[in-house]
């Protein structure tokens, strides 16, 4: 092995590091269709020594802080897209009102990569595995997508297409994540993995207590995660918990279609999706 | 081709690198510093772990111009922290190796978490140290070693 073969090497591209976002995105724009956007970089460095992708440009986000900021604001809780798992993980306010996507953050590769994974970079490059998509998706989150025209808003179950496909046009941005900031939010996030600690099945509860609303949705299974709420799980709030988590992880069962891969076959992932529902709704409600 | 300047174990360099050069090859084809590791070259087994501006990094799944006018700190580099010293020993104390090729990246990693939280301890502590892998299997030493380092990382905090 010579230190020119691919891996050692990434193929030849021109590196930008914008300070603010107007000026990525005219970037973005000038080398529309030829620029990669790199968040954290771990997926598209990946990427490229593999020789998939080979990008004239590449546009780094590091230096703009202000996709690296948590506020609150009237629309809700807003998250920078640039925001890493490690302070998504740290965040009280994030533990508080989005437990789902806090217990998702430590997921995201091993904790040293996680100084460096970004919430936007987790969701935008499209893979099924992805850890943050599940718990935003139960969160009813809606992503602020910022161009050099302008910006619009985008569900966040309405992200992607298929594998690696997103419904990101070529000079588009995540720029935030924006997420209801409701009281007594409960939520958690479950993760099946193989051996090789590639998702099989994801499971992301959250539970509003008082608005009596509950939303779930199951990853890694599908190019695009399934989502389920009160009425699609067949939840009776009156009723008792053992049985709704039963009712509700059998509509989760005959719902999905999953995919056969080389991780797991159809069939298990199926499987481990109505198991992952039951436990995670336990976890969330408590009892049997 | 560009000029980064890069202070790398507490001496500031200016490198010329090509855009698309990683951090690792730099540090270890361009300036020496070998106790950076290449292995896996994806970003699995974190030996090429490095300090940039204090935080650890896998310097395979980072470009060297992302580094640019960043501090870099490796293992050669923490032999100047008394408490990094300490720290050192005590692996060998304990004979937390067996082939030493994932040391450096463990003491660099260990470093950092015990300068951040020296009380540290049980399930916290492996769930810090789980971006190294270690093949010989060394995990139980290191994980005594890194605790029994922790009273001199204590001292300097009083």
């Amino acid at each position: 092995m010579s230190f020119t073969t691919p891996y050692f090497t990434l193929p030849k591209f021109v590196y930008f590091k914008p300070k603010n976002i107007e000026e990525a995105l005219i970037m973005l724009k000038q080398h529309k269709g030829r620029a990669k956007v790199m968040a954290g970089g771990i997926m598209l460095v990946n990427l490229m020594k593999e020789r998939q992708i080979f990008p004239e440009y590449v546009i780094d986000l590091k230096n703009i802080d202000e996709l690296k900021k948590i506020n609150v604001t009237e629309n809700g809780i807003e998250i920078g897209s640039m925001v890493t798992a490690i302070e998504l993980q740290n965040s009280k306010l994030i533990k508080e009102k989005c437990p789902a996507l806090a217990k998702a953050a430590s997921f995201m590769g091993d904790r040293t990569l996680q100084h460096t994974v970004t919430i936007g970079g987790n969701i935008s490059v499209g893979m099924p595995s992805t850890d943050g998509l599940p718990a935003l998706m139960s969160m009813d989150s809606v992503l602020e997508v910022r161009s050099s025209e302008g910006k619009r808003f985008l569900p966040s179950s309405e992200l992607v297409l298929g594998i690696g496909r997103t419904s990101l046009k070529e000079d588009e941005i995540i720029t935030k994540i924006i997420v209801p900031n409701d009281e007594k939010v409960m939520g958690t996030y479950l993760k099946f993995i193989n051996a090789s600690e590639v998702a099989i099945a994801t499971v992301a509860v959250t539970v509003h207590h008082e608005k009596k609303k509950l939303a779930l949705s199951v990853g890694a299974i599908a190019p695009r995660p399934y989502y389920f709420d009160n009425s699609s799980l067949q939840w009776n709030w009156e009723g008792s918990v053992a049985e709704n988590i039963k009712r509700a992880s059998d509509v989760v069962y005959k719902a999905v279609q999953p995919m056969s891969d080389a991780v797991a076959g159809a069939e298990y992932r199926k499987e481990m999706s109505k198991i992952l529902t039951a436990r995670a709704l336990k976890e969330v409600f408590g009892g049997a | 081709m560009r000029t980064i300047s890069l202070k790398v174990n507490g001496i500031a360099k200016e490198i010329a690198v090509e855009d698309n050069e990683l951090l690792i090859n730099v540090l270890r084809e361009k300036l020496g510093v070998t106790s950076v590791k290449a292995a896996c070259w994806r970003g699995e087994c974190g030996l090429c772990t490095v300090l940039l501006d204090g935080i650890p990094v896998k310097s395979c799944m980072t470009l060297a111009v992302e580094a640019d006018g960043k501090e870099v700190i490796t293992a050669e580099g923490l032999y100047s922290d008394e408490r990094a010293k300490k720290l050192m020993e005590s692996f060998v104390k304990h004979g937390a190796m067996q082939c030493g090729f994932c040391t450096p990246a463990f003491v660099v990693t260990s470093h950092y978490v015990l300068s951040k939280n020296p009380d540290i301890d049980g399930e916290e502590l492996k769930k810090e140290l789980n971006g190294v892998i270690c093949r010989c299997g060394t995990y139980y030493q290191i994980y005594e070693a890194v605790k029994d380092a922790e009273k001199y990382y204590k001292k300097e905090k009083v």
